[in-house]
């Protein structure tokens, strides 16, 4: 495909390339932290869509577990498809440490990663028999018990059963942060300002910003290590899993290390997205954790793009917002209005899952690569002559043609 | 006595219309090797269907057959337009579409009947049949059980005497070859999925024409692990054992997991973690189920 420019991958260009890139999306995520702090919404006719800073913090908490599903659907091909199960168990485990014993939420994940990951692996562990079908029926399984064993007469205690846990995350946002100097800065750009409200920031909005940069935090660690951990040699033994399992066994991939390891790093992601949920909406209740949400991210995994890491990202906000915004579409010419009411937005999600099977098979990351290819190449550099010592870049330069990896 | 006799009809009630399901998932696994996770959503779809129609006047049994016509016709369709141009054995996409159709027809449902339950006609009379001592069997549980075998005996003849049928069962037990001999693959998976509807719609209605049961749009999620599991039990392309399985599925979940809880108080509730458990411990211990064949892997 001709693009109008290229740039040889490891020159100072793509360098400048990856940095400026990078900028403008940390500038833009700023910048739309604070132009939706309070409860924006846009109209249409009678719709209105609202945006604001909850739906995307639970954005970040889907992003995290589809990330997770990344791993263990994406990268290694298992179809473990019962994500709501550890998003659920994470969730709980954090809401029950805070409410009950008085921890400080993000201390929980140092609960919730090893649990999640030591039950993702044992659970995992009979997965090793079953493949491909029965995987998903059993999984899918799980992820519809999960609500009932939250509601056990015996976890009561901890759970307190169908009501939900609420736990208080209280997450103050330090002093030293001078969220109205920097709001003040944004407001007195000409032409813009307006877009970011007026005058100082509402401690209840400061709070909120906090949470927004914190899982954001998060979540940027939890993808930085997955990205670390696909380009490694356990990374490259999943992908070879996925590929062929015949294939790997044969090159020397221990078939059953690197599953359990994929269903335990995938389960852990799951529960850091749960703690991420409930300390954004501060409960955690059965009905957040139902078929429907493990379907939900299966439906953010296969939009986004499976097999990349911008799809989970991708796919979280999908599924925190779509849903949201069909059920505030209340008026569209010649549906009628009774039917706009039902669950529109499930409908929706399962229209896009089915046509993107068929039109955009690598989800919307797929797309959107082939849309910036015609733009910039990154071509790799010339190839070292036989004989010559491989230099870094090269290798780098290598592992940049294979599509799956970021 | 007459605790165990009402929980072993109870027993069959349950387990005969997991077994129809079970069947639907026999009949769609026998043609694509695919489970159909949209099976109990396509069955409740077409339950609905007759539901719709009875209110509009219709005798029931005569919107019953015309519901199961309906959803054939809508299965054949979603084969040719949906399944079909899919590689077989690539499984992600496929399970993607059937849950894309899952999470459809669940929310189309909805949107259109709501989700508040309304209560199904009775198909098949009220009162008991048999009452022994406490024990009641009622003309309900005795109707599902003639349905089944009815239902059966009805697929085993077209299946073994009739010319679609014989070439279901080659493209079943081969497809390549089936193909170089002339059949049509195509048209006769698409045969196998609207012979499925038609029987997940019928397992639907007489799910929910329990009396202790009224039809919503979410009622047929639970059932479909169950009938999986019992599918699996059976072997996942083996019609009577489905039937098998179906009828042992219910005994767990009626008998076995409702002494348990007099015993060792295991929760009631847990019915359907008992049916994961056991849908597990069969892909383990023997993936081909009890009167399944035995996948052989070429590498």
């Amino acid at each position: 495909m001709n693009s109008r420019w290229t740039i040889a991958a490891g020159s100072s260009q793509h360098r400048t390339y990856q940095l400026v890139t990078w900028g403008l999306g940390v500038l833009a995520i700023i910048l739309i932290a604070f132009a939706y702090v309070d409860v924006g919404s846009i109209s249409l006719g009678e719709n209105t869509y609202n945006i604001s800073l909850i739906r995307l913090n639970k954005a970040v908490a889907f992003a995290v577990a589809i990330l997770g599903l990344q791993v263990v659907v994406g990268y290694t091909g298992q179809l473990a498809l019962g994500q709501s199960f550890f998003f659920g168990m994470g969730a709980y485990i954090a809401a029950w440490l805070v409410a009950d014993k008085d921890w400080h939420i993000l201390l929980t994940l140092l609960v919730v990663i090893p649990a999640c990951f030591i039950v993702g692996v044992v659970l995992g562990l009979p997965a090793l028999r079953i493949r491909g079908l029965y995987l998903a029926l059993i999984t899918l399984g799980m992820a519809q018990v999960f609500p009932s064993v939250v509601k056990l007469e015996s976890l009561q205690p901890y759970t307190n059963g169908s009501g939900g846990k609420i736990a208080d995350p209280e997450l103050e946002p330090p002093g030293w942060i001078p969220f109205d100097g920097f709001a003040e800065f944004l407001q007195g750009i000409p032409l813009l300002g307006g877009y970011f409200g007026d005058g100082p920031i509402p401690a209840k909005q400061e709070e909120r910003l906090w949470k927004f940069f914190l899982f954001m935090l998060i979540a940027a660690v939890c993808f930085w290590l997955v990205a670390n951990l696909i380009k490694s040699r356990p990374g490259r033994a999943m992908r070879a899993v996925r590929d062929n399992e015949t294939g790997a066994a044969v090159s020397g991939v221990d078939l059953a290390q690197t599953k359990t390891l994929a269903f335990g790093v995938a389960s852990a992601l799951g529960g850091v997205g749960g703690v991420i949920y409930v300390a954004e909406l501060g409960i955690a209740s059965p009905d957040d954790f139902t078929q429907l949400i493990a379907i939900n991210f299966i439906v953010g995994l296969v939009v986004g793009g499976v097999g990349t890491l911008s799809g989970a990202a991708i796919g979280g906000v999908i599924i925190a917002v779509i849903p949201d915004w069909a059920s505030g579409t209340q008026d569209v010419p010649g549906i009628p209005e009774r039917w706009l009411q039902g669950p529109s937005g499930s409908f929706v999600l399962g229209v896009m899952l089915i046509l993107l099977t068929f039109f955009m098979p690598g989800g919307v990351a797929a797309g959107w690569r082939r849309f910036k290819a015609r733009f910039i190449t990154i071509v790799p550099q010339a190839p070292v002559p036989a004989g010559a010592p491989m230099t870094e870049v090269a290798v780098e330069a290598i592992e940049e043609t294979d599509p799956t990896v970021e | 006595m007459d605790l165990f006799l009402q929980r072993l009809f109870d027993a069959l009630s349950n387990g005969s219309t997991y077994a129809l399901v079970a069947v639907a998932l026999v009949l769609i696994f026998k043609a694509t090797t695919l489970i159909n996770f949209a099976q109990g959503e396509m069955g409740m779809l077409g339950a609905f269907f007759a539901l719709q129609m009875w209110l509009w006047g219709v005798p029931m049994w005569i919107a019953m057959v015309i519901a199961m016509i309906l959803s054939a016709i809508l299965a054949a369709g979603i084969e040719r337009v949906l399944i079909r141009p899919f590689d077989p054995a690539d499984h992600l996409p496929l399970v993607i579409i059937t849950l894309g159709l899952f999470l459809l027809i669940n929310a189309a449902a909805a949107i259109v009947w709501r989700f508040d339950p309304r209560s199904f006609p009775n198909l098949f009379g009220d009162g008991n049949a048999i009452s022994i001592g406490g024990a009641n069997l009622g003309w309900y549980t005795v109707g599902t059980i003639i349905t089944v075998v009815v239902v059966l005996s009805l697929l085993q003849l077209l299946l073994n005497r009739t010319k679609i049928g014989l070439a279901f069962r080659a493209v079943s037990s081969n497809l390549e070859s089936s193909e170089l001999v002339g059949i049509r693959v195509g048209p006769t998976l698409q045969f196998g999925w609207a012979l499925a509807a038609g029987v997940g719609t019928l397992a639907a209605a007489v799910f929910v024409a329990n009396p202790i049961r009224q039809i919503e749009p979410s009622i047929m999620l639970r059932v479909l692990i169950f009938a999986a599991a019992a599918a699996a039990l059976g072997g996942l392309d083996s019609l009577w054992g489905a039937v098998v399985g179906g009828l042992a599925i219910g005994l767990v979940q009626s008998v076995l997991v409702q002494y348990l809880n007099e015993w060792v108080s295991f929760p009631t509730t847990m019915s359907l973690a008992a049916a994961v458990f056991v849908l597990m411990l069969v892909l383990i211990v023997r993936p081909a189920g009890l009167f399944g064949t035995n996948a052989v892997e070429r590498v």
